[in-house]
């Protein structure tokens, strides 16, 4: 840090209050990213707070990173500098609603789960299956890009998002979009802050479509067995009529169960989890469907009760994994969709050679695979792997990132991968909107 | 003359056939939807990255504007070459380049006509869903530019939640590529940038975009209204229930009279609005949202409500809808139509409103939108060679901008901010937003040569609509 942590304290603690200034070692080791502990942490109970403090971090020169319940600060480079957290916390508040419209205006701290329950009551909800769950933040959400298997009927927050409030390094703040669900107004930038992983600007309000949650839904599991199986069903599923709301194949052979509850809970070597919507006549339908299609496939068809956990565990593995492998890796493949089962089986060869335990979850109608290599201490052969996983992900006309790793890792290999011919663009943009890289420094594509 | 020697390089580019600099031949490309203003000095097609690369360095070269042109049928003087320069208009750029079934991709050039995306895919299942009324002409290019709309974005999203990748010659005459033909590519979201960027930041020569699958069963209802404003309840009544359809457009009995006259798709004569209302999906749950809406219509006062008995009665209505801009150029010799959005509880407010203009203003004023989403499409009639009409319009149009505003939407919900409605930009964005936006255009086109005058507040005309009736919007 350029400035003494003893005036900072004081003079954030002018604009924010005592309480809103945290320096004690304790407070900061629970910000710590990639094993970097800040000095300081600012909680920030206004959008003009928020301002404030960028305008003082960009006159001192001290790198922020924002973040919101910190769900999904594990994804990124380590920071080059990291002088303060930005916690948004307190940045929770409803700022406009009007369910009749489907649209709802909040701050950017408000906790998703708090999000749910309050559109809840109106029949609504932003379909989204993050990881991080109730727990993360709007704005974090948002700022990651996050999204779950539900992506393959909603969209992501990319396709969510009306409007965003930010602030600006220059401790401005601004606007981007609106409220209206549709809305051609000047550059889009809020595509630009939605996975923007914190780099350009602090998002502080966010207004959102919404959508009426489906009234019953159900849930099918297909036993498929082998990953051939799986990709047939899947794209047989996919030019029938139907139209899941999510559907995942998911593999392992590590014994990992998705399922507490059941007796069989284990994973068979190759499930397919579909979960459909609509009346009982359109799940009898659909059952009908799917059973058709399991028989000729000759897999077994069954319904699942209480999904949710399943759901849950699909659309963030590293919750359930990590307690049980502490220094798991999870992998983020983004294919075109019918890569997916190919990535899937190079991805188990690959961690079975190093002799790594392997679970892997497809969402196969978007492309997008999650592929965990489950260990309770890195090996040495692991960032080979992951090296090797990257090329066949790349083979297969796609990318991948690391999600989510033990720092140790994170030394070894860049965390994003491939660049393209716009990363000038990019780094330009970034130095457009943080000259000084007080943002999250070192963590995005190619060092930005 | 300048042109002269400029055509002459630009022909040794794009060949002799492919340059027009002749005042007779400019002429055509003078004006867009909306409005003319002036020629560009040379119009030039190109047909393939490497040439727009090369004109885009002549350009430089020449320190001339560069305006990029799919069909010109945009609504907001977007392609119209305001300060001259060189127009680059891509009508033989329309290869499918790619088609790409089992991933659900098509990678195209720019100058493909929206249409025959569709039609390339349809006999396999598949169609593009974004469907502007003008995608019988349009291109995906100016789509992407615009961020079109269309009946059929209510339920599945606007072009830019369909368009994954760019390819994109910039100013300078670099090429850059963003996003991919998969999701999530790391890094910013460039693609997101520049649709809807209106020509601005970069000319788009090449574009990856998803496909649809074709539902099962599709139901087309068509709500006969004696009262307006039970039509504009209806909307948000549906909204309400949580039903979304694949499409809910509106038409007021003055513009269904004309498009009837025009089209015979079997509309009602003699109501005061109608709603047409589409439902997809699995045949099970189409005909259960079929049977809500059509209740929801009932409850909200609806005279008479048809369902389409076949693809063609369905086809026929579309078509009526689809062709009803055109069809006001039966009975006006000009319109000029806006493009506001409101919070879809506030249409029948929003309608009322209108409708005291057309008495405070005398002027007739047709309603033909995108209900479903709010987005209004108010056609005020005139006739040009009325100058006191015309200024009334301009007053007219304002008076709705504003109420827009007012009712927390906004000015442009598909049509683009263009040359028209640059300096309204302040009604809605602080000049905190308006940096921010300009920052991102230094960055790419640093000297304003590309697309000159559109989208942001050029300082001229502050609050002002520009260009809107100098002698355009010629139905
Ligand atoms: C009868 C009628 C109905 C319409 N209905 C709808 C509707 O339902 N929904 C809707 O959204 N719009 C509608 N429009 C407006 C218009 O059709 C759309 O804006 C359309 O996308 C414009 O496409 P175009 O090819 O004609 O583009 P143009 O008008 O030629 O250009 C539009 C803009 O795109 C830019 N541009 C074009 N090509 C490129 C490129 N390759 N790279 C970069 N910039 C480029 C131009 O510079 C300009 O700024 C309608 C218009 C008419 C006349």
């Amino acid at each position: 840090m350029t400035v003494a942590l003893d005036s900072v304290r004081t003079e954030l603690a002018a604009l924010l209050g005592v309480a809103g200034v945290l320096t004690d070692r304790a407070a900061c080791a629970a910000f710590a990213v990639d094993g970097i502990v800040p000095d300081f942490i600012a909680t920030p109970s206004t959008a003009e707070h928020v301002a404030s403090i960028l305008a003082f971090a960009n006159e001192h020169q001290l790198a922020l990173i924002p973040c919101g319940s910190g769900t999904k600060l594990s994804t990124g480079n380590p920071p080059k500098r990291y002088d303060a957290a930005l916690s948004l916390r307190k940045l929770n508040r409803l700022i406009h609603y009007e369910p009749a419209d489907l649209t709802i205006t909040v701050e950017a701290g408000m906790t998703f789960g708090e999000f749910q329950e309050l559109v809840g009551r109106d029949g609504l909800w932003l379909p989204l299956d993050v990881r991080g769950g109730a727990q993360s933040s709007i704005g974090g959400i948002i700022a990651a890009n996050a999204a779950g298997p539900l992506r393959q009927s909603f969209g992501g927050p990319r396709d969510m998002v009306l409007g965003l409030k930010i602030a600006t390094t220059d401790g401005k703040i601004a606007k981007t979009g609106g409220r209206v669900v549709k809305n051609v107004a000047g550059y889009d930038l809020g595509k630009l802050l939605t996975g923007s992983f914190g780099t350009l600007g602090v998002i502080v309000e966010a207004s959102l479509k919404l959508f009426t949650k489906p009234p019953a839904r159900a849930t099918y599991l297909i036993r498929a067995g082998t990953l051939e199986v799986a990709r047939d069903l899947r794209g047989r599923i996919r030019c029938s009529p139907l139209d899941p709301l999510r559907l995942v194949v998911a593999c392992s052979d590590a014994g990992v169960r998705l399922r507490d509850s059941a007796p069989d809970g284990g994973m068979s070597e190759t499930d397919l989890w579909i979960e459909v919507s609509g009346s009982d006549r359109v799940t009898r339908r659909c059952e009908q469907e799917l059973t058709n299609l399991s028989a000729a496939a000759g897999a077994d068809l069954e319904r699942v009760g209480k999904a949710e956990e399943v759901w849950d565990r699909i659309a963030d593995p590293a919750r359930w994994l990590q307690s049980k492998y502490p220094e798991l890796s999870i992998l983020k493949a983004a294919l075109p969709p019918r890569a997916s089962e190919e990535f899937l089986s190079r991805g188990r060869q690959q961690a079975e050679s190093e002799q790594i335990g392997f679970a892997g979850f497809a969402q196969a109608g978007v492309g997008i695979v999650h592929a965990c290599l489950l260990q309770q201490t890195l090996t040495p052969g692991t960032a080979g792997a992951v090296v090797k996983l990257r090329q066949a992900a790349e083979d297969l006309g796609g990318t991948l990132i690391i999600e989510h790793c033990p720092v140790a890792l994170k030394s070894q290999i860049d965390v994003w991968g491939a660049r393209g011919d716009d990363l000038d663009a990019m780094r330009k943009l970034k130095s457009a909107w943080d000259p000084l890289e007080i943002l999250s420094p070192g963590r995005f594509v190619g060092g930005i | 003359m300048k042109s002269i020697g400029l055509s002459n390089e630009l022909a040794s580019v794009v060949g002799e056939d492919g340059v027009l600099w002749r005042a007779e031949d400019l002429m055509l490309y003078e004006y867009d939807a909306l409005s003319s203003m002036r020629q560009p000095d040379v119009v030039v097609f190109p047909r393939n990255t490497e040439q727009v690369v090369k004109i885009a360095k002549a350009a430089l070269r020449h320190n001339l504007p560069l305006i990029a042109r799919g069909a010109g049928t945009g609504l907001s003087g977007g392609s119209v070459a305001t300060e001259g320069g060189i127009l680059l208009v891509f009508s033989r750029m329309k290869k499918i380049l790619e088609i790409d079934l089992e991933n659900q991709r098509a990678r195209v050039q720019p100058g493909v006509v929206n249409l025959d995306l569709s039609v390339a895919v349809a006999d396999d299942g598949y169609y593009y869903a974004p469907d502007p009324s003008s995608q019988k002409a349009c291109t995906i290019g100016g789509n992407v530019a615009e961020n079109s709309g269309g009946p059929h974005t209510l339920a599945y999203g606007v072009t830019t939640n369909h368009v994954l990748a760019l390819e994109v010659v910039l100013p300078s005459g670099e090429v850059i590529h963003t996003g991919a033909s998969h999701w999530d590519r790391p890094g910013y979201d460039l693609t997101g940038l520049f649709v809807g960027s209106e020509g601005t930041l970069g000319v788009v020569t090449e574009i990856t975009v998803r496909l649809s699958r074709k539902p099962e069963a599709v139901k087309t209802i068509l709500a006969i209204y004696n009262q307006t404003e039970d039509a504009t309840r209806t909307v948000a009544a549906i909204t309400a229930r949580g039903i979304t359809p694949a499409a809910l457009e509106m038409m007021d009995g003055f513009c269904l009279r004309a498009v009837e006259e025009a089209t015979h798709a079997g509309y009602p004569m003699d109501c005061a609005a109608v709603l047409l209302i589409e439902v997809e999906g699995l045949k099970e749950s189409v005909e259960e949202h079929a049977d809500e809406i059509e209740a929801v219509c009932r409850e909200n006062h609806a005279r008479e409500v048809r369902r389409a008995k076949s693809a063609e009665e369905r086809d026929l209505l579309w078509k009526g809808r689809k062709t009803a801009f055109g069809a006001l150029g039966r009975i006006t010799p000009n319109y000029y139509v806006q493009d506001g959005v409101i919070p879809r509880t506030r249409l029948p407010e929003m309608l009322e409103f209108i409708s005291t203009l057309e008495k405070k203003y005398d002027l007739h004023i047709g309603n033909i939108f995108h209900a479903g989403d709010g987005n209004l499409h108010p056609l005020i009639l005139y006739d040009e060679r009325n100058r006191g009409q015309t200024a009334r319009v301009i007053l007219a149009a304002k008076d709705i901008i504003t109420r827009c505003v007012d009712m927390g939407g906004s000015i442009t919900g598909e049509h683009g901010v263009g040359l028209e409605k640059s300096d309204l930009m302040p009604l809605i964005f602080s000049e905190n937003d308006l940096d921010l936006m300009r920052r991102i255009k230094n960055l790419f086109n640093p000297d304003g040569r590309l697309n000159p005058g559109k989208l942001l507040p050029t300082g001229k005309m502050c609050g002002e609509l520009r260009g809107g009736l100098l002698g355009g919007g010629t139905a």
